[in-house]
């Protein structure tokens, strides 16, 4: 639908492009960890939510050490007296109550001023680039397509994007994925008594590419997804009843099953506030939302126990909100950042960051500055935690942070 | 922006097992479809070359016996003369049916007085609005544009803020002008209170102007990625004073409004008057007959109803058509159906899930339930789990419009399920059915199973299925395309239709 970009004045994106760490030479080459093509996958089970259109993460993990934050947003800035964990310079906003264990037994960090090299503040774009996750090469994938296909597994549920029948972009690519509104949902009708799956199976055999890939797909989960279906779930763990809820509880479910889960991808959405982000009080958008995703983390995790420890989950939105607040108690499309991470594996119950400020001049158009990328967050967490090497075969050129933000497995 | 979820269009792809599907190049018109037997095909046939039958797949929600009858008595040309003047189309039985459905369409006020705040009933009963207009409406070319334009202005049902006025802004805006000029349908749509609620536009003052609005009507509605954010900043200035009334209706409020200077994309005002509304409708005009937005638009009509990747060609000259009457669809329309561009395109669409299910309800010959809506219903839930219930799409940018995006393995499975449960009628139940489904399909039965699917494809598909495809569809019955049709036929029926649906052939348009 589109193909031209807006070119972003060019103050901004030198800043940027400067200040970004982990923008190293676009070097290509593929290699991996995974010498031998087809061993066993031994990295943790990485779970992306994708937080749709455009987080808060300075709601989130408020800057309350910051002066410059209040004066900002003097309706919607977090007060210093709410917030709940993190530091004298940093706080977790009061709806994330449910994960604060987690923060305090270290199993969940933040990191903060991340963003994408290409600041646009279009959505579409945006989340275009965020999925592709490498701008400016040829390479049209989805990273968690590529990251999946390095990984060399094949069993038929390796990679699955729960809550949607539409296949995730971010899982685009060449290796197979399944995407899913539901393990239960995913049934063939009739099959209970005639054939079909196996006449379906006999009519794709010869159909054109485009058409075969998805019942080939269909066929192969088909199966496991009714292994997974016939174990004993047995969990007294309630998840919210939400989409993310829902979701999470799936993946939960194919983590127990030992399925072959290499990376599931889960949509969380509705976080464009321009209009009512609100105080941090329940019943205002960014609280109740945030309460939400902390809900599920939580029965997430207690669901999970001991399989947590192979476990990296981890948050990214396409771009972030204007610094300053709005007429409508909201704010803006913006740039820089919070991601959230959690799992056995993280170093938490901490923010990490190169903080720039919010001060006017550290400002960048509006925007609090990006100054690390988040593939540089992600490649770290795939050396640490996931078995790569070289990056390039995922984030071509990017360099992996070095925050320590996770205990190498 | 509400949204759960977003899913843009990729741009192109890398050499994928979705690339095929990319490029309207990868489906090869020889490959698919019939061709003259001097260029021998290099694949199985999976649809027919005939025009009328292409004209039908894309001009409507599905071929259906009576319609084929009444293009190819009239031919092409004056068949799509007659779906270009909706007016003069009789369609009382779907208008009789609408009537169930109350709140679909109702003004603001009588929604209001009719449910209670927040109601969500309104956005349902516009959803099966749409669904039993597509299935059922004599005037297919006005619903499949319609459903184009919807889709470009896309507002979501349900979205919060909206539950009162988004069967208004389909009624006013969408279908007043779906046949008319772009120009007024924008303006229309600038000063509706869906619009200016979804995007955020009212809540815009002088002091913080929001600029969701002023992004999507240039991102989105009009000339594409192409602005800067001063132009976002400067239009979402320009736009302030658009807004609500605590009535729920557009007012325009003059102490909202930002004044000074904007340059946008070629729009140049002083803007130095409190009351700003005339300078905004100016800018939207403005926008309307850009050049750029004449491209969009023809892209995307071209995408809806020619080739995932449309000839460059044809969207130039109809860009062209579209500047050169003052931004009216029409002749655009007219245009991309006679043009040998589209002549060339046989089966390089694929169906959505909306459109899959249309199509199977329309082939089938089902029709409306004698009375309720629950029939409807289920249809619309099936659709949500398919991801492609009407106007659901959460964020502003509409339904994609390309294969690649949907096809996934559930959307293969839900795609299969419907067809069974629609051909043994057992979810929706409600749905009138021919007495003896079989037999509608197939007047007479012939004497081998394998010509009773040729006769089943021919009815469905328009044409049979290769032969590798009938043998799949009979090993559901165990039987060869050589048995003889015995007193089992019936209990087979159910599977052997929905099979003949799960065709790669009904799979594409």
């Amino acid at each position: 639908m589109k193909t031209e970009r807006c070119c972003p004045e060019l103050s901004r994106r030198t800043v940027l492009g400067a200040a970004l760490t982990g923008l190293a030479g676009a070097t290509l080459s593929t290699q991996t960890a995974f010498a031998a093509a087809g061993a066993a996958y031994t990295g943790d089970t990485l779970v992306v939510i994708s937080l749709r259109g455009g987080f808060d993460g300075l709601s989130a993990i408020a800057p309350i050490g910051d002066p410059a934050y209040y004066q900002a947003r003097p309706s919607i800035g977090v007060p210093k007296n709410l917030v709940i964990g993190g530091d004298g310079t940093f706080g977790l906003h009061p709806a994330l109550a449910p994960i604060l264990p987690l923060w305090k037994s270290g199993k969940l960090a933040a990191v903060h001023a991340v963003g994408q090299p290409d600041p646009t503040r279009s959505h579409f774009a945006a989340m275009e680039a965020m999925e592709n996750a490498a701008p400016g090469t040829s390479l049209r994938s989805g990273w968690l397509d590529r990251m999946l296909g390095l990984t060399g597994a094949t069993a038929p549920m390796a990679g699955v994007s729960l809550g949607h029948a539409m296949p995730a972009r971010i899982m685009l690519g060449s290796s197979d994925d399944v995407a899913m509104t539901g393990i239960d949902r995913f049934t063939l009708a009739g099959e209970d008594k005639r054939p079909m799956a196996a006449a379906l199976r006999a009519m794709y055999a010869g159909a054109p590419a485009a058409l075969a890939a998805p019942a080939r797909s269909a066929d192969r989960a088909l199966a496991a997804a009714t292994k997974v279906k016939n174990l004993e779930y047995a969990s007294t763990v309630t998840y919210p009843a939400t989409e993310l809820g829902a979701a999470l509880r799936d993946v939960a479910r194919l983590i127990k099953a030992r399925a072959g889960l290499v990376t599931a991808a889960v949509d969380c959405g509705d976080w464009d506030m321009h209009e009512g982000l609100g105080a941090a009080v329940k019943g205002q958008r960014m609280f109740d939302n945030l309460a939400d995703l902390a809900q599920a983390l939580a029965a997430f995790t207690t669901d999970l126990g001991d399989a947590l420890n192979n476990v990296t989950v981890l948050t990214v939105s396409e771009f972030g909100r204007r610094v300053r607040e709005n007429a409508s108690h909201g704010a803006d499309h913006g740039h820089g950042n919070a991601m959230l991470l959690l799992g056995g594996g993280i170093r938490g119950g901490k923010v990490y960051t190169n903080w720039p400020g919010l001060s006017p001049g550290a400002l960048v158009a509006g925007d609090l500055a990006a100054t690390t990328d988040y593939r540089a967050v992600i490649g770290e967490l795939l050396r640490k935690r996931c078995g790569f090497g070289a990056l390039d075969g995922v984030f071509p050129g990017v360099r992996p942070s070095d925050f320590g933000l996770a205990v190498a497995k | 922006m509400r949204r759960r979820r977003e899913r843009a269009e990729p741009e192109c792809m890398t050499t994928t097992r979705r690339t095929l599907l990319a490029g309207s190049a990868a489906i090869a018109a020889g490959v698919l479809v019939e061709m003259p037997a001097q260029a021998a095909p290099a694949g199985p046939v999976l649809l027919s070359d005939d025009p009328i039958a292409h004209l039908l797949r894309r001009a409507t929600f599905g071929a259906t016996p009576e319609s084929l009858a009444e293009a190819r008595e009239l031919g092409a040309a004056a068949w799509l003369d007659r779906q270009l003047q909706p007016g003069k189309i009789d369609d009382a039985a779907c208008d009789q049916l609408l009537k169930r459905l109350p709140q679909a369409h109702a003004a603001p006020a009588a929604v209001r007085a009719a449910l209670p705040e927040h109601s969500y009933d309104g956005f349902r009963q516009l959803g099966q609005a749409i669904i039993a207009r597509a299935a059922w409406s004599e005037r297919q070319l006005f619903e499949t544009v319609a459903g184009f334009w919807a889709n470009h202005l896309h507002i979501a049902a349900p979205s919060s803020g909206v539950w009162d006025t988004r069967g208004d802004f389909d009624a006013q805006v969408i279908r007043k002008h779906a046949f008319g000029r772009f120009a007024d349908m924008l303006r229309d749509a600038a000063r509706h209170p869906a619009t200016l609620t979804y995007l955020d536009q009212r809540s815009s003052t002088k002091a913080h102007p929001n600029e969701n609005y002023a992004r999507e009507l240039m991102e989105l509605h009009t000339v594409g990625l192409v602005y800067d954010e001063t132009d976002v900043q400067d239009a979402a200035r320009l736009l302030t004073g658009l807004t609500v009334s605590r009535a729920g209706n557009y007012a325009y409020d003059a102490s909202r409004h930002a004044t000074g200077p904007v340059d946008i994309l070629g729009f140049r005002h002083a803007n130095g008057a409190t009351d700003g509304e005339g300078v905004a409708l100016a800018f939207l005009d403005h926008l309307a007959k850009h050049p750029k937005t004449a491209e969009l638009l023809a892209r995307k009509l071209c995408v809806r109803f020619v080739a995932d990747e449309p000839p460059a060609t044809l969207v130039t000259r109809l860009a062209k058509v579209y500047l050169d009457n003052g931004t009216a669809v029409v002749p655009v329309l007219r245009a991309l159906f006679t043009s040998p561009e589209f002549a060339a395109s046989t089966g390089q669409k694929v169906r959505t899930p909306f459109e899959d299910l249309i199509a199977a309800v329309r082939a089938l010959g089902l029709r409306p339930e004698r009375d309720g809506t629950k029939g409807l219903g289920t249809l619309y839930d099936i659709l949500v789990e398919a991801g492609n219930a009407p106007l659901r799409w959460a964020p502003p940018n509409g339904y994609p419009d390309v294969a690649a995006i949907w096809a996934s393995p559930a959307a293969f499975l839900l795609r299969c399920n419907l067809h069974l449960n629609l051909a043994a009628g057992w979810h929706p139940k409600q749905l009138t059915r021919p007495a003896d489904l079989l037999r509608s399909l197939v007047s007479v039965l012939p004497a081998t199973y394998g010509e009773l699917v040729d006769a089943l494809a021919v009815r469905l598909v328009g044409t049979r299925l290769p032969a590798a495809h009938t043998a799949a569809v009979l090993s559901v019955a165990g039987k060869l395309p050589t048995s003889g049709v015995d007193r089992n036929v019936a209990g087979h029926a159910p599977y052997l239709i929905a099979l003949v649906l799960d065709s790669p052939s009904f799979q594409l348009r």
